[in-house]
């Protein structure tokens, strides 16, 4: 980060630019949540399943977001670390009304927090429990305690019950990235 | 100072090129800052430049340093900057052969490809194609097809052209596409309507009925787009070229009529496509020779230069029809272009009179040394043609070819100058003493070693039976003292041949041996030993078998029979009887390599050589059960076909010839695209004596591939007159019912089902091997003695001239003329062929066939073999 830049950032004449990665089982809703974080004139109608990622930007407060939407579909999971060295967070999205499958996020949830390029750093995960409006949808008290999140200590996290297609309960859960991210990754670089 | 000395440096490093110092890992390294968040798209254009620089110079990347290249620059994508991602895709296209897992970026490609920004979605098509394997297909399948009828001309044209590459990949899918082709031809932008034709004849190809279609639709309407007319033009010319009807078709009238396109290149397309047909008469050819006739007289360098090559080629099929634009060659002559000024003298030189040739060959001379090499060669083969057709010519172009070679040129250039005065020896003998005494001078200073050498072997052959043979020898023996090792060994060669032929030269001939047994080099000692010493038995046999006659085997199958000897080497001594003989080439082999010749068309690097065809047969068949042990393989016959070429199953045979069994492989191809075949073998009724020894099945073979039974005979025992039969053949084989998209069979069930086979005949040129006899004379009366004769005489009624009787005797026997015998000289009314070479199992034959016309061809038919039966069962099969 160079000097004028950084500068720039404080007197709030360029925004600060930050890499989110999202990433979670296929079909989770990634796509879905990203596109709802965009500027509304710039939203795609139709969400098709994404084949290895996809780059979108939006923004938060003064924070310009650069997300990798990065397919969840097993043949692209092992392909998700080759983009975790230079992010600033990290949005998993789980689909809470996929009960059979949540074995499944866990092994990769845990894969991600082990990986070297992740597990020593303090970086912020947001996990968006999605589908609430499902009606065999588990609340995000038991996904969290379905996958375990009580025992991530070295790293803020959050989860948020969310409805990517109204959009409900998202902003709730940016907001709260947002703030972490300027917290823990700004303030120290 | 200092500065002043790193700018002469730079100068001396080549000036310009700010890339010329670049190294792969400085580059590697570098692109690591795609990597950092925010992206800086001057500097990463810039590294990208380079990496794409390094690719482009043939630089390698390992396939973790691709996929780590690769991955880096996925992340450029998030930079919005235009000429960063558009040279993102270059970088995609060059790495997606290399790096794992490119497939990574589709969903960023099909987005660019439909996203608002034009400039992206061209490039992007390109790129996703480039990433894309046949399992990907389906998901990109929808944005191709919106993407081919796409508004934007650049969107089409990309995704045509991609989807045209893509057919590699997945015939089967991109022929879905064929809707949106259809529409995209309608096209107005003349680049979008010439890559949807391309497209939409590259996916019906193979099915001649859609292409006439096709063609039959489009040539009814008329194409806007010049490119997609010339296209057109070639489709229609290749299916006139397969079909053999009449001179009206509908598209040779579409062909004419494109003579009076507006466009220029029409027209010539339109004339370069007569002109080649090969149903074209010279009334058709006429209104195109006009046409191109007109554009030697064109401003434009282009098109003067298309036609007068065009004309070149013609003159050779057509020369009278050439003839009419002698004038306009005439005035090219002077061209300031100067492959222009060649191709025109070069082509009257092949339409000319012969009183033209001296005024045409000065003409040449004025500028021959201003000429590239390429056309240099474009000359000799009009000299060439030129001496075959004028032979009383034959000292004006031996001297003119003679300067030639004394100028400066390369290997190529005066390989063919040589190859020319060869030709010319051979074809015409009152030209031989004066071409020999140039091609001595030649090598006198000639720095290209294989050429000498090629050289001396022809005086070796040749010398010896001129006026003057001593002449030679000075300036062979010349070489002996000046040159190279390969040099001085091809001059011992040569010489020796000159004391096995010249009895009153041999004394001198052994004095110059023992001398270069004092060589310094051991493979010119070892050739002065052993010629010394088989010139000092003063026995005209050996002679004849150790020195005339070179060794007909073939090398390669020489070396490794003699490899396996070595390894394992038996109580026996080596048999050379075991060694497989070389095939000498057909005459068509030998021709199609002069086709090219005249045509500047290169061909590319040299071809690496590639094993003859009875050694990748001898490779293959190895492997077979049973077949190692049938010794060497003699003998591979041409490919005979057993059905019409568009049923439903495809069958063709070729016969290998061993000792004592024949080993048929029968090539099945099924063209049916609901039935996978299984168990696909021949069941032959074999004529009378041969037995059966083993069938192998082709296993499986599905829709549009080829695969091979074969049936292992045995030809019958001591029983020569009937190894000549007619086989009864039948194709069985299990048929499973598929589905054609997937080629999966329906059920695990499938039935018997069986398919009749045209009759396969076993003749006499199966079981025998064309042998090179250069001294067939020799080799003749030493037979007397150790050979049985059979002598019959044949009335040849259905032959008409001698050329065809003497066609008909090669083709039948299977042997190899001797001494050009082959070659009638004209006027005659009488001729003898010379033939000769061996029956299966080592057998020699050598054949004088006396010929006289009257009414019909009477032949007398003497044989000479080392075995009766063989002899008489060739008396006996002519008649
Ligand atoms: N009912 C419901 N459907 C959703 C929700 N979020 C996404 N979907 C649907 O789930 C499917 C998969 O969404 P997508 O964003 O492509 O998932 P991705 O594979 O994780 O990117 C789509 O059909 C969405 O419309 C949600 O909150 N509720
Ligand atoms: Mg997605």
């Amino acid at each position: 980060m160079g000097l004028f830049s950084k500068f720039a950032f404080f007197l709030g004449v360029r925004k600060k630019e930050v890499n989110v990665l999202v990433v979670g089982l296929n079909n989770s809703g990634k796509s879905t949540v990203v596109n709802h974080f965009k500027n509304e004139e710039e939203r795609v109608t139709e969400i098709v399943p994404t084949v290895g990622f996809s780059v979108e930007k939006f923004q938060n407060q003064n924070l310009a977001f650069t997300a990798f939407d990065m397919s969840g579909h097993g043949r692209y999971r092992d392909l998700w670390e080759h983009y975790y060295k230079d992010c600033h967070g990290i949005i998993f999205v789980v689909d809470s009304s996929d009960r059979l499958r949540l074995v499944v996020v866990k092994e990769e949830l845990d894969l991600l927090l082990q990986h070297p390029d992740i597990c020593n750093r303090k970086i912020p995960v947001l996990f968006f429990a999605n589908k609430m409006d499902c009606k065999d949808a588990l609340s995000s008290v038991k996904i969290a305690a379905g996958l375990g999140l009580d025992k991530i200590m070295d790293k803020p996290w959050h989860i948020a019950a969310s409805n990517a297609l109204t959009g409900e309960g998202l902003q709730e859960g940016v907001e709260w990235l947002t703030q972490q991210i300027r917290d823990v990754v700004l303030n120290k670089s | 100072m200092s500065s002043f000395k790193r700018d002469k440096k730079e100068e001396e490093d080549g000036g310009g090129n700010p890339f010329q110092n670049i190294e792969k890992t400085t580059v590697l390294q570098e692109a690591r800052v795609f990597n950092d968040t925010t992206v800086n798209p001057r500097k990463c254009t810039h590294i990208l430049t380079k990496l794409l620089y390094l690719l482009n110079q043939g630089e390698q990347l390992g396939t973790k340093e691709a996929t780590d290249a690769f991955f880096a620059m996925t992340k450029l994508f998030q930079s919005r900057d235009v000429i960063l991602r558009r040279m993102v895709y270059l970088g995609i296209k060059e790495l997606s052969s290399i790096a794992d897992d490119v497939i990574i970026v589709t969903s960023s490609l099909t987005k660019d490809m439909t996203g608002k920004e034009d400039l992206y979605r061209a490039a992007a098509i390109r790129a996703l194609c480039s990433i894309t394997d046949a399992t990907m297909l389906q998901t990109i399948e929808r944005y191709m097809k919106q993407a081919i009828v796409d508004r934007n001309s650049a969107v089409s044209s990309a995704a045509l052209v991609s989807s045209l590459h893509l057919t590699k990949l997945a015939p089967e899918v991109v022929k879905r596409w064929v809707n949106e082709a259809q529409e995209a031809v309608n096209s107005d932008n003349i680049m979008v309507q010439y890559h949807a034709l391309g497209l939409l004849y590259h996916i019906r190809k193979t099915d001649r009925l859609a292409v006439t279609k096709l063609v039959a639709k489009l040539t009814r309407i008329s194409l806007k787009s010049p490119y997609a007319v010339c296209m057109l033009i070639r489709i229609a010319a290749k299916l006139l070229d397969e079909e053999d009807t009449g001179a009206d078709s509908p598209l040779a009238d579409f062909i004419e009529s494109c003579l009076r396109h507006k466009s220029e290149m029409v027209v010539y397309e339109a004339a370069h496509a007569i002109v080649n047909l090969r149903r074209t008469t010279s009334r058709e050819l006429a209104p195109a020779i006009s046409v191109l006739q007109l554009f030697c007289g064109s401003p434009k360098p282009t098109l003067r230069f298309a036609a007068v090559r065009t004309l070149n080629q013609v003159a050779i099929s057509h020369p009278a029809a050439v003839t009419a634009c002698n004038l306009d060659l005439e005035n090219l002559i002077t061209d300031s272009n100067r492959s222009i000024a060649t191709l025109a003298i070069t082509t009257l030189l092949k339409t000319g009179a012969e009183s033209s040739v001296d005024r045409l060959m000065k003409q040449i001379a004025t500028f021959v040394s201003e000429i590239s090499d390429e056309f240099k060669v474009v000359v000799v083969q009009a000299i060439r043609a030129l001496a075959l057709k004028f032979p009383r010519k034959h000292s004006v172009l031996m001297n003119f070819l003679s300067a030639m070679l004394r100028d400066e040129g390369g290997l190529e250039y005066k390989a063919s100058i040589a190859d020319t005065i060869i030709t010319i020896i051979e074809d015409n003998p009152e030209a031989k003493e004066a071409g020999l005494a140039h091609l001595c001078e030649f090598i006198e200073d000639c720095e290209h070693t294989s050429l000498a050498v090629r050289i001396l072997h022809l005086l070796g052959k040749e010398g010896p039976r001129t006026k003057q043979p001593s002449r030679c020898i000075r300036f062979i023996y010349n070489r002996v003292i000046l040159e190279n090792p390969t040099v001085r060994a091809a001059a011992v060669s040569a010489m020796a041949q000159f004391g096995a032929t010249c009895p009153d030269l041999l004394e001198n001939i052994q004095v110059l041996l023992a001398r270069c047994q004092m060589d310094s080099d051991d493979e010119v000692r070892d050739r002065a030993t052993y010629y010394s010493s088989i010139l000092g038995q003063q026995d005209k046999g050996l002679y004849n078998n150790y020195i005339l006659e070179t060794l007909q085997v073939s090398i390669p199958a020489l070396e490794r029979s003699l490899k396996d000897y070595a390894l394992n080497p038996g109580d026996s001594p080596f048999d050379m009887k075991s060694v497989p003989i070389a095939v000498i080439p057909t005459r068509e082999e030998a021709e199609d390599k002069h086709k090219a010749d005249g045509m500047i068309i290169s061909s590319g690097p040299p071809k690496p050589p590639t094993v003859s065809r009875e050694e990748s047969f001898a490779e293959k068949l190895g492997h077979l059960p049973g077949v190692a042990d049938l010794g060497p393989l003699f003998k591979s016959s041409e490919v005979v076909e057993l059905t019409e070429s568009e049923t439903e199953y495809f069958v063709r045979c070729i016969k290998h010839c061993f000792t004592n069994h024949v080993v048929l492989q029968f090539d099945c191809l099924n063209t049916l695209s609901d039935q996978l075949l299984e168990d696909v073998r021949v069941q032959l009724d074999p004529s009378e004596g041969y037995t059966v020894l083993r069938e192998i099945a082709c296993p499986k073979l599905p829709y549009n591939e080829t695969g091979s039974a074969y049936v292992v005979l045995q030809f019958p025992e001591n029983d020569l007159p009937n190894s000549v039969g007619t086989f009864g053949a039948v194709l069985k084989f299990i048929v499973k019912d598929c589905d054609p998209n997937t080629g999966l069979p329906d059920t695990d069930e499938g039935y018997d089902d069986e398919y009749m086979l045209e009759d396969l005949e076993i003749t006499l040129g199966d079981q025998i091997q064309k042998i090179n006899k250069v001294n067939w004379g020799a080799a003749w009366d030493e037979a007397v003695a150790t050979c049985v004769e059979m002598e019959d005489t044949y009335s040849l009624s259905s032959m008409s001239t001698l050329e065809e009787a003497v066609k008909n005797i090669v083709q039948f026997l299977g042997l190899q003329p001797a001494e050009r015998t082959d070659k009638v000289p004209e006027g005659k009314t009488t001729h003898t062929l010379l033939l000769a070479g061996m029956f299966r199992g080592g057998i020699d034959i050598l054949v004088r066939a006396k010929l006289a016309l009257a009414d019909g061809v009477t032949m007398q038919l003497t044989v000479r073999s080392t075995d009766g039966d063989v002899a008489e069962l060739i008396t006996s099969t002519v008649g």
